[in-house]
Order: C-alpha cells, then sequence, then structure tokens
C-alpha cells in the first residue's frame, strides 16, 4: 500500500508547482535515499544515476519500494526496524523482485535459468540489469549477454520465435494509436492488447521454445480478432466517407442548381 | 445557352424541380441520422448482460468470461452466493487470476491482491474490482 | 392548390399574410449591384441554426460534470447511432462559422456598409463576433478532454496580467483557483443558454438594424454615388431593384448549400483538421501535453500575448485594437465610401489582414 500513496505525494506536490509556475514535464520526488546517494561516489552514489534511465523510475517505482526503509527519515532511513532490506544475495534476487513481478517469478522458476539459479544460473539482473533495469523485449536477448554462460544457438531460436509475435504486438499498439486520434474508443482494445502483451512477455522467462511456439499459436489468434476490429473501423469509415461525398455532391448540386435560378432572373432583370 | 428558345420561366421550372428532388433526398438523407440518434437505446443494454449456466460455477470455483469486451469473472462461494467481478486489476490493467488456495485474486504482473468480494487485500491497486450485478434464473446465471 | 389557397386564406384574414409578404419579401427591394458577400449573413443565420440544431441533440446525451463529461462524449462518438456525425458537424461548424463571421466583416469592412448612420448595425455584428468567440471558447471545454483543459487553463489565465484585480478576475472566471468541475459548470451555463440567448437577441437587433436602414450598395461601379444624409430618419430604398424573394433568395440558397458542403466535407475528408490528438485523451490536470495551442482564430491574441514583454502591454494592445475595431463607425466619419478614393483605408486595411495572418502563423510555429 505503500506505493499509490507516495505517488498521492507526489501528484500533490506537482499540482502544487503547477499552480505557481508555468507547467512543465514531471518531477521526481526527492527522498532522503536520492539526497544521500545523489551525492556519494563510486558504487554507493552510481545506482541513482543507473535508476534514472530505468523503467521504474520512469513509473515512479523509487528506491523504497524495493530495498524497504523510510525515504522520509534521514536517521532512520536505512534501519531493519522500518523494513531495510539492502542488497539481496545472487539467488535470493529473484525473490526480491518477485514481490512484485509475481507472474513472472511462476514462469521463471520452472525454466532452466530457474532451475540453475543455485549453479549460478542467469536471474532477473543478469538480462534486465540492476539499477537501470530495462523493460521485456526480444533484444535482451543477444548473442552478446546469452554467450557469457552458454551457447547462443537456442536462445536465437526463442528469439525468432518470439519476434514475429512481438513485432505484430507492436504493429497493433501503433494502429490502435491510430484510430484511437480518429475519435474511435480504443480502451477496451487496448485493455486487450495490454493483457496480451503481459502473457506473451512472461513465456519470454520461460526459455522453452516449445513452451513459446505453443504460447504464440494463441497470442496470434487474439491479435487477429484485434485486427478485425480495427479492419471494421477502417470499413465503417469508408462507408462513412461514401455517404459523406454523396452528401457534399448533392449540395454542391443543389448550390449550382440554385445559382442557374438565380441566372434566370437575372435575364429577366436584365430585360425588363 | 443565351440564345435557346426556352424562355427563363420555363427554364426556371424545370430547374425548381430539380431542386425540388435534390432537396427531397438531402432532408431524407438528413432525417434518418436524427430519428437514429434519437432512437431508445435500451437495446444496448441487453447486449451488455452475460448469460451463464449455473452448473459451469460450482461452489468455490470461478468462471472467466468476456463483458462488454472485457474480462470478467462470476465466483460460487458458498452455495447459490454468486459474485461477478471485473476481472481487470485496477492498477494497470492485467487480468488478475484466482488463487484457489488462499480464496483470493491475484494480479501477475505487480502482485496486487484482491479479496473474493474484490476488495483490495494488498499491493499497488488504487481500489477495489468492479463489481458486476448477479441474478440467479433457475439454471441461469444473468451478469451485467 | 385549392387547400393552400384556403389555409393562406385562413391565415391572411388574421395575420395579413399576403400583405407582410408583398411589403416585407417581394416588395423588400435589395440594391441592383449586390454581390454574393451580401449573401453571408443569411449564410450566417443558417449555419447558426444548424449549430443550434446539433447543440440540441447533443445535449440529450451530454453530461456536464468532470466525471463524466469525458465519457458522455466518447459515448456520444461511439455508441450512438450518427452521435459522431452530430458531434463533428457541430465542433466543425463552429470553425465554419468562424471563417463566414471574418468574410461577413471583412466584405463589410472593405465596402464600408458601416457608414450612413449604421454605427448599431456593426457595433451589433462586432459583439455578435465576440459573442461567438465566448460560444467557441466556452465549448471547447465542454468535452473535458486534455485539449479542452488546457486550452482553457492557458485562455482563462491571461486575465492574471491585470494588476490588482488580476487574479480575482482569474478566479472568477474560472470558478476556483484552477480549472475545475465549477468552470465546466459555468462555461456549461454560458455556452447553452446563457450566450445563445444573448446572441438570438442581438441576431434580432442586427436584423432590425438592417431592415429598418435599408439594405447599403457596394460602392462600385461608374454610377455609384455616396449618400447624402438628411438630418432625419431615413430608410434608404433602392427602386428598380430586386426582388428579396424569390429573386435574390435564390442565391442565399445556393451559397448556403456550398457552405454546407464545405462543412460536410472536412467532416468526412478532414476530420482530424480541428481535432489534435490531445482532444482524444480525457483532461488531466497533472499532465501538460506537449505543444498545446489555441485554435486557429486565437493564435493572434496568444501571440501577441507573447510578442510584449510583459502581459499587461500585450493586453493593453488587444484591448486597444478591438475597441477601435468596435467604434469604427464613430471614428470613421467621411461621406466616402469607394475603396478607390480611400488608399489610406484600403492600406491599412490590407496591411491589418497580412499582419493578422503573419502573427496567427508565427503563433502557430513558434
Amino acid at each position: 500500500m505503500k506505493a499509490p500513496n507516495c505517488r498521492n505525494g507526489l501528484t500533490i506536490a506537482v499540482f502544487l508547482w503547477l499552480v505557481a509556475v508555468v507547467p512543465a514535464g514531471a518531477a521526481q520526488e526527492q527522498t532522503v535515499c536520492l539526497q544521500c546517494h545523489g551525492g556519494l561516489d563510486g558504487h554507493l552514489g552510481a545506482p541513482v544515476g543507473l535508476w534514472q534511465t530505468s523503467v521504474h523510475a520512469e513509473n515512479g517505482i523509487s528506491c523504497h519500494d524495493c530495498h524497504g526503509g523510510d525515504p522520509t527519515d534521514f536517521v532512520m532511513a536505512m534501519s531493519p526496524e522500518r523494513g531495510f532490506i539492502g542488497v539481496p544475495a545472487y539467488a535470493e534476487v529473484p525473490e526480491f523482485c518477485g514481490r512484485c513481478h509475481v507472474g513472472v517469478l511462476g514462469d521463471y522458476r520452472e525454466s532452466a535459468h530457474g532451475q540453475a539459479i543455485d549453479r549460478g544460473g542467469a536471474q532477473c539482473v543478469t538480462c534486465h540489469g540492476n539499477h537501470a533495469v530495462v523493460r521485456a523485449h526480444p533484444d535482451l536477448i543477444n548473442e552478446q549477454d546469452c554467450s557469457r554462460c552458454h551457447d547462443y544457438g537456442r536462445a536465437a531460436e526463442i528469439k525468432q520465435a518470439l519476434k514475429e509475435t512481438d513485432a505484430g504486438l507492436l504493429e497493433m499498439d501503433r494502429e490502435l494509436q491510430r484510430i484511437h486520434k480518429r475519435g474511435f474508443s480504443t480502451e477496451v482494445l487496448e485493455g486487450a492488447l495490454f493483457d496480451l502483451r503481459n502473457r506473451f512477455h512472461r513465456v519470454f522467462h520461460s526459455v522453452d521454445v516449445q513452451k513459446v511456439r505453443q504460447e504464440t499459436g494463441g497470442v496470434q489468434a487474439e491479435l487477429d480478432k484485434l485486427a478485425d476490429s480495427v479492419k471494421e473501423f477502417d470499413t465503417t469509415q469508408g462507408k462513412r466517407k461514401l455517404w459523406g461525398s454523396v452528401a457534399v455532391a448533392l449540395l454542391v448540386l443543389l448550390g449550382v442548381i440554385f445559382l442557374l435560378v438565380r441566372k434566370t432572373y437575372e435575364e429577366e432583370e436584365q430585360g425588363g | 445557352m443565351e440564345a435557346s428558345d426556352v424562355s427563363p420561366v420555363q427554364r426556371r421550372t424545370f430547374l425548381m424541380v430539380m431542386a425540388a428532388a435534390v432537396g427531397g433526398v438531402l432532408t431524407a438523407a438528413a432525417a434518418w441520422p436524427l430519428l437514429r440518434f434519437l432512437s431508445p437505446v435500451g437495446a444496448g443494454d441487453a447486449a451488455g448482460k452475460v448469460e451463464i449456466a449455473r452448473e459451469q460455477v460450482p461452489v468455490g470455483a470461478v468462471h472467466f468470461f468476456q463483458h462488454r469486451g472485457r474480462p470478467a469473472v462470476v465466483l460460487q462461494q458458498t452455495a447459490g452466493q454468486f459474485i461477478a467481478l471485473s476481472a481487470v486489476c485496477t492498477h494497470l490493467g492485467c487480468v488478475i487470476s484466482w488463487e484457489a488456495a488462499k480464496g483470493e485474486f491475484l494480479c501477475p504482473c505487480h502482485g496486487g491482491r484482491f479479496s473474493s468480494e474484490g476488495q483490495v487485500l494488498g499491493g499497488p491497486p488504487p481500489s477495489p474490482l468492479e463489481s458486476l450485478p448477479v441474478v440467479v434464473d433457475g439454471g441461469l446465471l444473468i451478469i451485467g | 392548390m385549392s387547400a393552400v389557397k384556403l389555409v393562406i386564406d385562413f391565415l391572411d384574414v388574421r395575420f395579413g399574410v399576403r400583405d407582410l409578404f408583398a411589403k416585407e419579401l417581394s416588395g423588400y427591394l435589395l440594391p441592383k449591384k449586390v454581390n454574393a458577400w451580401y449573401t453571408l449573413g443569411a449564410v450566417l443565420l443558417a449555419l447558426f441554426g444548424l449549430q443550434i440544431a446539433t447543440g440540441i441533440l447533443l445535449l440529450v446525451y451530454y453530461v456536464p460534470h468532470v466525471d463524466q463529461a469525458y465519457a458522455s462524449v466518447q459515448f456520444i462518438m461511439n455508441e450512438i447511432p450518427y452521435g459522431w456525425l452530430m458531434r463533428m458537424l457541430h465542433a466543425v461548424g463552429a470553425n465554419v462559422i468562424v471563417i463566414a463571421l471574418l468574410l461577413h466583416m471583412l466584405s463589410v469592412l472593405f465596402m464600408a456598409s458601416y457608414k450612413g448612420r449604421r454605427e448599431f448595425t456593426w457595433l451589433s455584428g462586432f459583439i455578435l463576433f465576440n459573442l461567438a468567440m465566448g460560444l467557441c471558447l466556452t465549448g471547447y471545454l465542454l468535452p473535458w478532454s486534455q485539449l479542452s483543459f488546457w486550452a482553457t487553463t492557458v485562455a482563462t489565465d491571461a486575465p492574471g496580467a491585470i494588476p490588482v484585480v488580476g487574479e480575482l478576475a482569474v478566479e472568477f472566471l474560472r470558478g476556483g483557483p484552477t480549472v475545475d468541475n465549477q468552470t465546466l459548470g459555468r462555461f456549461f451555463a454560458l455556452h447553452v443558454v446563457g450566450m445563445p440567448l444573448l446572441l438570438l437577441g442581438l441576431i434580432g437587433f442586427h436584423l432590425f438594424c438592417v431592415k429598418r436602414r435599408g439594405i447599403s450598395p457596394p460602392p462600385f461601379g461608374a454610377e455609384f454615388k455616396n449618400a447624402e444624409l438628411l438630418p432625419m430618419f431615413e430608410h434608404e430604398e433602392h427602386p428598380g431593384g430586386i426582388p428579396f424573394f424569390p429573386n435574390y433568395v435564390v442565391k442565399d440558397a445556393a451559397m448556403i448549400c456550398f457552405f454546407l458542403a464545405l462543412q460536410l466535407a472536412i467532416v468526412f475528408y478532414a476530420p482530424t483538421l480541428f481535432f489534435p490528438a490531445s482532444a482524444f485523451e480525457p483532461a488531466d490536470p497533472f499532465v501538460t501535453p506537449p505543444g498545446i495551442k489555441p485554435e486557429w482564430y486565437f493564435l493572434w491574441a496568444y501571440q501577441t500575448l507573447k510578442i510584449f514583454p510583459n502581459e499587461l502591454i500585450g493586453l493593453g494592445v488587444q484591448g486597444a485594437f478591438m475597441t477601435f475595431l468596435a467604434l469604427l463607425p464613430f471614428i470613421d466619419r467621411g461621406p466616402e465610401r469607394r475603396p478607390a478614393k480611400r488608399p489610406l483605408f484600403v492600406t491599412c486595411y490590407v496591411l491589418g489582414i497580412l499582419v493578422f495572418v503573419a502573427i496567427s502563423v508565427w503563433g502557430h510555429y513558434s
């Protein structure tokens, strides 16, 4: 329940600031964590800069959301009494991240990566980074990173299986944006796409070609359904345009007829 | 055109008949949207109702379905007690899943937890799940 | 046919409709040289009529509350059959009206039709123009989109530059420190009742002025003579002119058709012309969309506020300019109406239009 509270704090701060000054971009909350570590050198200060580029910072997830502690109290900030956790051990990272990312944790545990964690198997941070956390994306599967631990062959196969569908998800996102800009309410469709993308990105974590291929079929079918909705919108727009053209043409025709009628009067006015 | 043997009056009569025809078509074309715009929208409401066979939702079990294009869920907590909820998490919009062992809903994206009545138990969701009315009609559940 | 005659007879003995028709329509003679610009009044009447019709229809489903306004407009656009058509007609219609109003004003200015004791025709027309702008501004907020919210925030912020009472004026406009439900409430009341009532009343007065004083003939051609005014009320007659009905009405009808065709063409072929992406996002008081700009007809005002180092000077210049325009017939009192014989006026006129366009374009790209 901490997260929404501090977001309210943030919005109130932004609000007051908006009232006072001309509005511009979003402000970042200055917790005591950021104030102190922001001024430190080396490994104690570096996380601040890394975090600022992360998907977490983008969504207002700050230090204490993962590491616990009290972001409002300089003295007690890092006290275990206030729930401070600090740095998790290598094998504990999945549990650490999985407190929020519960769905992914399940898929990961069953995966070859998860099974091999005690033997140094890849965990969250291996691919996503620690403080500069990166969103799930097919490009996280790449030769450079994967071949740190094992042969790239199978990973490449998985990437290939994911890539097409992921491109389809992105393409659908653009399509929905396009029709949304035309005034079409895409809320329901966007919700469906959001769910679909999350389900699909979770599959990444199973690192199982078979499972990925299986899921891809289902995701593709759902994508086709969304594509049908977009197509229906385009067809409707086309029909409206056709009828609109008829109406415009008739109005112009009527206008021209009236002008011709006016001409008959003009002839009389000149003659008479 | 000027030197035609048709008098302006004759030409005008012809043109006015044309204008009346085009104007009539345009008026009809304008009347139709007006009529449809003001037509009762009750039919849309009935379309928003979903019927589910009662035996699909045994006691203690849940059933997921689509309601107005969005995922929804119905569960029978105790015999004859049906609860229907939107299955879309109020945090960011992921679809929740049912944790039978705990008797609560869990959002797999960021760990939002909801009670079987849809109340927030923990995690980031800012508000409870949207509740949908359920009417038991014999062997049918009418939801929405 | 005889049924029609019966109805007319029935009305005639009660209201004298034949006499009314003969005097006010077929016997109402317009100047012989009357041109197409003289149809703009009728065009505007028709366009305002369509706005009132579509406006009433939108009112059937619109909900003036911040929690529901955006959703109700979405409902109109997506769920109600032809709701999109009514909404688009209304929104595009507002823009077409502004175009027609500008053309109407510019043609009257060029022909100096405000001369010859027609000060109140001009003044009422000028107030009507401002009222239409007010209707545009208040209507803009109602969909409660990002565009609505931020355009209104920027627009209602301007009076803040006035010393002493500025802050108070802003709060009074908004009904609170920020644009909120109170703002929506007062803008809604103004948009659907207050301003339209005033508009109808003023249109009545404007038409009364036009009819009572008589049409001002176009100041072109060799035979045109500037009117000589007697020290008493005169109705300017046009003996041997064109009967308003049916001879000239068909031209009005033709122009109305062309303007409606333009309006429909925008609705169907350029539906996003007046709808940037932020028009389809619900209002969010905490997120300013990038590059928020007022509508094209307010760009000049927006940019003049930015040109001057001090907003107060900008507001002062705008106020002075508008007051000058409103009172022009009281200032420009010479009898000469022919543009060819008013080089100074025509120069100012052309320069004025160019400056207006330049500042608007500048405002658009700045």
